[in-house]
């Protein structure tokens, strides 16, 4: 596994460059309108009218090297749009983009070349060819060596079963396999820094867990920055350090998973069960007041012997809301579960 | 430092080259993957060509010479139209098809490759063109064959013919080019390709002296298909203008072909790629 890893030693200023750098990024795509009624083909053909829908607004954020950064926001919020920006495709409005210190607009071509980028909509291999072949292609196009080339699809190979379908074109790949191979296209070349755009979607459960295996192994071990989108939130629990969401182009937020929690303030549940049974201060109430009244808690549901009731985490020590409960009643048992990481995000997404 | 960037330089056109030719070959290995489509379309393509033939020979019968020109003269530009349009098509093929990548955002990840994005674009249309070269080459040969043997031409009319097919191909790959790059604004480009492409074309099979002052201007200038074989064919088939017809040729071709490239660059900065 040394070859991924031995790169060229970074200069002290590279060191000090982020892998990403946005600034202001802005992206309005202008439509012409289209006009109603009589000869409207005509006059829309003429018409300097146009509406103006600002995809993404001042957006800006640094990314460091190493880190892993899920990015995440309804459609149509601005997600594709960011890493088309990010990635060469699109010219911002306004803003800037530095990757690893290069601008990718001006600089495309070196950029690219330390780039890797997956769309999990698209593929950029070749439709028609054995999967094989498209890796001998890339490796010419970004100037792999042979020995490297071969060194590098054995790991891949190992850790994303791409063995079973090596010979197979790509066209009659399932898409859990198209997408394995799709990945280790873009990690051909060895970039610090790999783009992916919805890379799960679609996929079923073994699919997915193999990949997120091999973005962690990616992340963890050789030290690639990574930036994915998704909506799938066990990629987000599983892999990212960082979320940011965006919504109507704007960033809504940007920090770790937790914190995303702790702001939307989602309650914990936790169900007790009792030996023989609880007393209750006054039945038909849902709220428990703590006997020295410094929280209350809201009962969610109960039934002979449990008792389920919500607090916030932030408010309240677990301890003391069970001392408070075991005043009720002898405790058999007692389950917690955190908010659920799809609650949040709708609430996230609104 | 300057001869370093000068290897480097020359280093990377042959790897540019190298993989030019890498591409073609993937690209026609893809193709046959489909046998019976290529057979298929290229007996299709023949039929066609034979059909167009079969038409401009009916019009030469009927007429015999259109203003002046002969019925061999015709048939040349007729030839040298088709012949340089199916080397633009060969090696140049995939701008014109360019909508389908703005339409469908496959340009996105041709932009994401360290290359530029017309040395991973064209090698993705190359094909070869059994029936058009077969088609052009026969009405070249029949109508110079003629000329050759009446003593109006000489054995040069064979080199300078084919160095205005060359030109002449370069210029509608530049005409492509330069419309192709409107669909960064427009998206939709098949009815320009119409105008600019296809009738262009077609008018220019024929003498420009057929059409009235301000349209035969334009189709030397604005939309220069002229270029292709109406101006060669004036010195080759009739001693008119002069030698300098050549360098003319030359620099006109370079010319168009190097602000078709500006022009390229510019739209490919307003590219607007679609949503997913």
């Amino acid at each position: 596994m040394e070859t991924i890893s031995s790169r060229a030693v970074p200069t002290v200023q590279a060191e000090r460059e982020a892998a990403i750098e946005a600034v202001g990024l802005c992206k309005s795509f202008k439509t012409p309108v289209v006009a109603q009624g009589r000869f409207s083909g005509i006059r829309s053909l003429f018409s300097r009218e146009y509406t103006t829908k600002e995809a993404v607004r001042d957006i800006g954020f640094t990314v460091e090297k190493g880190d892993f950064v899920g990015y995440i926001g309804p459609n149509g919020a601005g997600k594709s749009t960011t890493i088309k920006m990010l990635t060469g495709i699109l010219h911002p409005s306004s803003g800037s983009v530095r990757l690893a210190g290069i601008d990718p607009h001006r600089d495309r071509l070196r950029c690219a070349s330390r780039l890797g980028v997956v769309f999990g909509q698209r593929s950029q291999l070749w439709w028609d060819l054995p999967v094989k072949d498209s890796y001998d292609i890339l490796a010419h196009m970004y100037g792999v060596c042979d020995a490297d080339k071969a060194k590098r699809l054995g790991e891949f190979a190992e850790l994303l079963d791409l063995d079973e379908f090596w010979d197979t074109p790509v066209r009659k790949l399932s898409l859990g396999q198209r997408m394995r191979a799709d990945i280790a296209a873009a990690m051909l070349h060895d970039p610090e820094l790999l783009f992916l755009d919805e890379p799960t979607i679609g996929l079923d459960v073994n699919a997915k867990r193999n990949i997120r295996g091999f973005l962690k192994v990616l992340n963890e071990e050789f030290g690639k920055t990574i930036l994915l989108t998704t909506h799938d939130m066990d990629d987000i629990e599983q892999l990212c350090r960082r979320v940011m969401v965006i919504g109507g182009g704007r960033l809504t937020y940007d920090g770790t998973v937790e914190g995303l929690r702790r702001e939307i303030g989602l309650p914990t549940e936790i169900k007790v069960t009792y030996r023989a049974g609880y007393v209750l201060p006054r039945q038909g109430d849902d709220l428990i007041i703590a006997a020295d009244s410094s929280f209350a808690m809201r009962i969610v549901s109960r039934t002979e012997s449990t008792l389920t009731v919500e607090v916030n985490r932030q408010d309240v020590r677990t301890m003391d809301v069970l001392r408070e409960l075991g005043q009720r009643g002898e405790i058999e048992d007692v389950e917690m579960r955190e908010p659920d990481f799809e609650e949040i995000i709708r609430r996230v997404y609104g | 430092m300057n001869e370093r960037r000068a290897t480097d330089r020359q280093a990377s056109l042959r790897n540019y080259i190298k993989l030019y030719l890498i591409l073609i070959r993937t690209s026609v290995r893809s193709r046959m993957q489909y046998r019976f489509n290529f057979a298929f379309g290229t007996v299709l393509a023949a039929i066609i060509q034979l059909s167009e033939f079969l038409m401009i020979a009916i019009v030469l019968a009927k007429f015999g010479a259109v203003r002046g020109w002969t019925m061999h003269e015709v048939g040349y530009l007729f030839a040298v139209m088709t012949l340089a349009k199916t080397l633009y098509r060969t090696f140049g093929n995939e701008v014109h098809n360019l909508e389908r990548y703005l339409v469908e955002g496959e340009l996105d990840q041709l932009l994401t490759k360290p290359l530029p994005v017309l040395l991973s674009l064209l090698p993705r249309g190359f094909r070869i063109m059994f029936g058009e070269v077969i088609q052009g080459g026969a009405i070249l040969a029949w109508s110079l064959g003629q000329m050759l043997h009446s003593g109006q031409i000489s054995w040069w009319a064979i080199p300078q013919t084919i160095f205005a097919i060359v030109t002449g191909g370069v210029v509608l790959f530049a005409i492509g080019m330069a419309t192709a790059t409107c669909g960064f604004w427009t998206t939709r480009i098949s009815m320009l390709q119409n105008m600019t492409e296809d009738a262009a074309q077609t008018a220019a099979r024929y003498p420009l002296t057929l059409y009235p002052g301000w349209m035969s201007g334009l189709l030397l200038t604005a939309i220069p298909v002229g270029l292709v074989g109406y101006l060669p064919a004036l010195y080759i088939l009739r001693g008119e203008l002069g030698l300098w017809v050549f360098p003319v040729l030359a620099a006109a071709s370079c010319l168009v072909v190097l602000l078709a490239l500006r022009f390229w660059k510019f739209g490919i900065s307003k590219y607007q790629s679609t949503g997913s």
